[in-house]
Formats: structure tokens, sequence, C-alpha cells
């Protein structure tokens, strides 16, 4: 039960990554971006891409990582370009098609059959009473954590960070004040882009490694980030850590095989009705 | 309005740049030579899907343009279609009747399918026509009695990889993690029933739940860790066998063994696998194709390289079912149509003998047909990235009996 636990973890990391991300995303350029992990995806692809071709590991990982920043920035600016004034949901549905054109360029490109993914972390980082943490749960946790951490300082204790609130909360006074809007919003997408290229670079190898499993991350990250009600960055992390930890253990009974899999979707549904508890009909709608 | 036109153009640019990559699979078919009233052939195939197997329809494909550009049976030509089943049942169950009914196929050869067997084994019955199929993986695949596969299929594949594993490499305690899609699982509890019949040993740990396609096998692998196994059976196909293995690599797991079966033997696989634990031992349906002195391949592998078909077991599958047509066409008199082939599929007697497999392929009169019964071992030794035989010729069901 507990080793099964703490095997969810990494996974566990990757969702709590992906959420702090999303929330961010949420919260700044008013977008839930699904195609996030697919973006990592595409990056890690590439890097397999590049590695294949005998550029050095290091080179190639990096490499990945920065197309995978420029493929976020692409579709922000493209959003930033075409729908500044658009609803959540219509962006939000420009990042499903870019979703489903990832998935598909990757089939195209790179094929349906699992790729070489050389670990960055291999094997085991140490062990607690017979139970194993791998290298790849450590540097995930981590990550989440720090990510969130450092988020929260920028936000709260810089001048940046001050300037993309005045952009999330007051875009069109923003404007007018002067504040370069556009750069500010393709700004956050290459640094959620860098961010999850990172995280899914280092995953990618633990995991099964094709573009569907890779780019659907992203359902039970979202289920994450509504833990947090796609606001508040630290119950996203933990949202994400107790998901992964959750479906780790249940996959130790057999029992319980049925809901295992249904877990971050059972999760967005309450999350969704207990957000709706209070509304009325007609207003909800 | 110009923003608008701009989206236009930016769609029409990708959507065609994408269709210019899809097609740029080109084939390079040798011309043909026979000019008669064409044979009909057809295949049922998962082109498109989840998982997909083109080769098999693929590698058919390249013996029938060999066999017209050398004049076909008598100047008569051999036309093939392989149709797509996309992995769905409805899909499949409309490439039968398009095959049937449209095509008009006198025979279904080198399919290759996930669903096939078991969404149209009635209807083929029904319908009078047989099928050699290229890659047969449902149960129905190996019990009907118009179907007869070239390969061993996963049952029988299972029964040999543990039956190798706990007598030739005298494991101790197996965990099994079985992934179950649509109706196999009795199938398999009968290849584990046959394997605990044959050598008296049975799994410490048995988990039938694993997920298809899953994104992360480490809860599964801590199990067998936990039930102190010394190896790991999966029945996974190529990217959640690898999917294990990587689990096991983050876990430590440097003394355990991997049993798994042909879905994951491809040169690729060895390549990808950066961890074997104590080796992947895989019993080959056909031939190691991976064993390039091995000579029973060598005219499969010339015609594959030649008409860029990837080599793998698909492919061997394929390229076994269209000859084995080949060699029935030639053997029969008079007329070819629906009726005569099947009738003189039914009454084979002699097995067409090929050193790719380990037993004779037959179709025959029988209810059921899995002429294929052997399997070669094969390995990933630790520390190796390509595959090498773990022994030097076929073992069978019976060669493991007590």
């Amino acid at each position: 039960m507990l080793q099964g636990a703490l095997a969810g973890l990494a996974a566990g990391g990757v969702y709590a990554v992906i959420a702090v991300c999303l929330t961010l995303m949420a919260q700044l350029v008013k977008v839930i971006n699904f195609s996030q992990a697919a973006i990592g995806m595409f990056g890690a692809f590439i890097a397999v891409m590049f590695a294949e071709a005998d550029v050095p590991q290091g080179l190639a990982v990096f490499l990945g990582i920065l197309c995978g920043v420029v493929l976020s920035g692409l579709i922000g600016w493209i959003i930033a370009t075409w729908l500044p004034e658009a609803s959540i949901s219509a962006r939000s549905a420009v990042t499903v098609a870019s979703l489903l054109l990832l998935i598909s360029m990757s089939y195209i490109l790179f094929g349906t059959k699992p790729k070489t993914f050389r670990a960055i972390f291999p094997g085991p980082a140490f062990e607690v009473g017979g139970v194993v943490v791998s290298q790849v749960t450590v540097v995930m946790v981590a990550l989440a954590i720090v990510v969130a951490i450092a988020a929260k300082v920028v936000l709260s204790k810089t001048g940046v960070g001050t300037t993309l609130r005045a952009i999330a909360d007051r875009p069109v006074a923003a404007e007018l004040m002067g504040v370069p809007v556009k750069p500010f919003a393709i700004g956050v997408w290459l640094v959620t882009g860098l961010i999850v290229a990172v995280a899914i670079a280092i995953v990618a190898p633990t995991q099964t490694s094709d573009a569907a499993s890779l780019s659907l991350l992203v359902i039970p990250a979202s289920a994450a980030a509504l833990v947090g009600g796609f606001r508040r960055l630290d119950l996203a992390v933990i949202g994400g850590l107790g998901l992964g930890m959750l479906q780790g253990a249940t996959a130790q009974f057999p029992e319980l095989s049925l809901v295992r899999d249904w877990i971050p979707l059972v999760l967005i549904v309450v999350f969704l009705l207990w957000n709706q508890r209070k509304e009325v009909w007609d207003a909800a709608r | 309005m110009r923003n608008m036109k701009r989206t236009i153009v930016f769609a029409a640019i990708t959507a065609s740049s994408a269709l210019v990559l899809a097609g740029c699979s080109g084939s390079n078919a040798d011309e043909s030579t026979a000019t008669g009233d064409p044979i009909v052939v057809a295949s049922v195939n998962a082109l498109s899907g989840a998982a997909t197997f083109p080769e098999a329809s693929a590698a058919a494909q390249a013996v029938f343009d060999e066999f017209n550009a050398a004049g076909g049976l008598d100047g008569r030509p051999i036309e093939y279609t392989a149709l797509d089943d996309k992995g769905d049942p409805s899909a499949a169950s409309s490439a039968a009747r398009d095959a049937v009914e449209s095509t008009n196929a006198v025979a279904l050869v080198g399919s290759a399918s996930l669903l096939d067997c078991e969404v149209n084994a009635d209807y083929y019955e029904q319908s009078g026509i047989v099928s050699v199929q290229g890659t047969g993986v449902d149960p129905f695949c190996f019990s009907t009695p118009n179907i007869s596969p070239t390969n061993a299929g996963p049952y029988l594949d299972t029964q040999l990889t543990l039956s190798y594993g706990s007598e030739t490499l005298g494991l101790k305690k197996i965990c099994g993690l079985l992934e179950i899609a649509g109706s196999t699982r009795a199938a398999y509890q009968e290849a584990f029933d046959n394997w605990t019949a044959a050598t008296g040993k049975d799994f410490a740990m048995l988990d039938d739940t694993v997920p298809y396609g899953g994104s992360d096998y480490t809860p599964y692998v801590i199990k067998a860790k936990e039930a102190g196994c010394d190896a790991i059976y999966s029945n996974g196909v190529e990217p959640d066998a690898a999917g294990v293995l990587k689990a096991a690599e983050a876990q430590g797991m440097t003394d355990m063994t991997f049993l798994f079966l042909t879905s994951a033997y491809s040169a690729q696989f060895a390549e990808a696998a950066s961890f074997v634990g104590k080796g992947v031992y895989v019993p080959a349906e056909f031939a190691p194709y991976t064993d390039e002195s091995n000579e029973a391949n060598s005219d499969w592998r010339a015609l594959m390289e030649k008409h860029d078909v990837p080599l793998t077991s698909f492919a061997q599958g394929g390229y076994l079912a269209a000859n084995n047509f080949i060699e029935m066409l030639k053997s029969m008199d008079g007329d070819i149509t629906r009726e005569t082939v099947t009738a003189a599929f039914k009454a084979q007697t002699e097995g067409y003998e090929t050193p790719m497999a380990g037993t004779p392929w037959l179709f025959g009169p029988d209810d059921a047909h899995s002429s294929n019964t052997a399997g070669w071992p094969i390995v990933i030794e630790p520390g190796a990235t390509t595959w090498s035989n773990a022994a030097d010729t076929w073992v069978t069901a019976e060669s493991f009996a007590k």
C-alpha cells in the first residue's frame, strides 16, 4: 500500500507540475491549455529525433526543450494575435485543436511505435524500509514544489509579477497604462512551455512513450488543477501529488481496478459539481 | 476580414503540408506481366487506430507483386486489396462485407487485426470464404473453421514463454502482469492451465487488471516485487512491454527476468530497452529475423527490403500467408472461385513446410486451426541492445511436458 502510494508519486509529480502550469495559464492569460502536455511530448520526441541522429544526449534534450518552448510561444502568439478579446472557452478551444494537431503531427513525423528515450535520471534514489523511491520521483516532486513557490514569489514580490497580475485582472486598463500586454502574454506561454518540456523530458523515459499517452497526462493534471480551483498553486501541487499516490495505491488492489483509471475523471466531476453547488440552474448556465 | 483571410490561408497551408507528409510513402511495385483475368484477394487489417499492424498486408502485397511480375498464375495476376478495420468492431464488420460482397475476393490472405476473427468468423463461415490470417491475435483466429493463421498467437506464445522461464531458465517464482482486451481472458487462462498441467508450476502472483496503453506501470511492477518474484511475465504489446521495463528500471530491479511475447519482438524494442534486468526472453513465432545469419529468412528479407516493408514478425506472417495461398493456387486444377479455393484449403492434408516456421502450416477440414505451435527462444542480454538467440532451434509445448 505505502509502496504503491510512493510508486504513484512520480506520476503525481508530473501531474503537479502540469497542474501548476495550467493554473498559471488560467490565471494570467485566461486559457485552459489542453495542449500543455502535448507541447512537452512534442519537445521530447524532437529530442529523440536528434538523439537518433547521433547528437549528444544533453544537446538533444536541450534542443527538444527549446522546440517545446518555441511551440508554446507560437500557440501563445496565435491566441494573443487573433483572439485577444475572446472568451476563455474560445481560447481554450484553440488549445484543443493544437492538442489534436500535435498528436497527429507526431504520428506522421515520428510514427506510432515507442521511442528510445534514454533516462536522464535512471534507477532508484534511496530505499526506506524496503520501499524504493526512484530518482525521477525525487526530481519531479522537487520540481513541482520549486515551480509553485517560484511562481508565487515572482507574482507577489516582483515588478514583473505585479504587471502580470495587472494584465490578468484589468487587461484594458493595463494596456491603456502602456503595459505591453501581448509580449507578456507570450512570455507566460514561453515559461510554461519551458517548465512542461523539462518535466516531460525527465519523465518520458519512465513512462509509456507514445504520443497519445504523454499528451493525455493533461487530464489528471486538470483534475489536480481543479483541486486548487485553477487559482491556488499550493492546492494544485497537493492535488497532483495526492492523485498520483491515490492511483498508485489503488493499483495494489485488483478489486479497485475498475475505478483506478477513472479517478481523475471522477475527481473532475465531483469538483465541478461542488463548485456549482450554490448556483441556481439558470445562473449556472 | 484580413485576419480571417490570414487564418484561412494558415489553416490551408497546415492542412496541405500534413497531406503531403502523409502521402510521402510511395510504393515501388513491380510491373505486372500477367494480363489475364485477375484473381481477387483481400485482407482485413488494423491500418489505423490505437494499435496498427500494416506490415502483414504490405508483405503479402510484395509477394503478390513479385508473383505477378513473374507472370502470375498462368497469366492471371493476383489483385490484392488491404482493407482497414480501424481497430473498431463495426469497421471490421463492414470491411469483411466489403471484401466478400463488393471486392468479391476468392479468399482473405495476410490479414493482421486485433479483432477481425472475433467479429467476422461467423460471417466468413456463412459466406464460405477462408482466411489465411497473417497475424491472428484474438482467440477466434485459432478456434474457428474458416480461419487458419500462420502465426502461433499470443496464447501458445504465453505457454511457451512461461514454460521456457520455469523449466529451461529455472525461474522459481513468476509473476504475471496480464492485459486483457475483449474476450481474451479465457484463452489466456487456458494457456496458463496448459503450462501448469505440463510443468506443475503456477504464478506466484497474477494481476489481470493491468491497463492497455497505461502511462506508468510502476504500481504493477512493485506488486511483483512485493510478491517476491524473480520473473515477470507480461503479454503487453511493444509500448506496454517497454513501459514495464522502464518502471522496473526506476525501481532498480536488477535481479528480475522478463518473459514477454512476440508482440514485444522488434529491433527497435531492443534498442529502446536501456534496462532488461537479467534478460528479456521471447519465444519468436517465426525464425528470428534480427539474426541476419539465419538463412531461413534470406528470401523474405530480400523481398521486404526491395519493397520497403519494415522487418517485423507481422511482415513474416503476411509473407508466409501469401506464399501459402500461392502454393495452394498452383496445386489447384480448373476454376479459381471462392467455392473451389475454400474446398481446396479444406481438403488440404499435407502441411506446407518452411524454414521460417517451426511446424508446417495446414488448413484442412478441422473446426479449429492452429498449426504453428513452435517458438524460437531469443533474448536481450543485460547490457545488449540487440536480440540474440537463446537456443539454436525451435521449442514446442511438448518439449517441456514432464
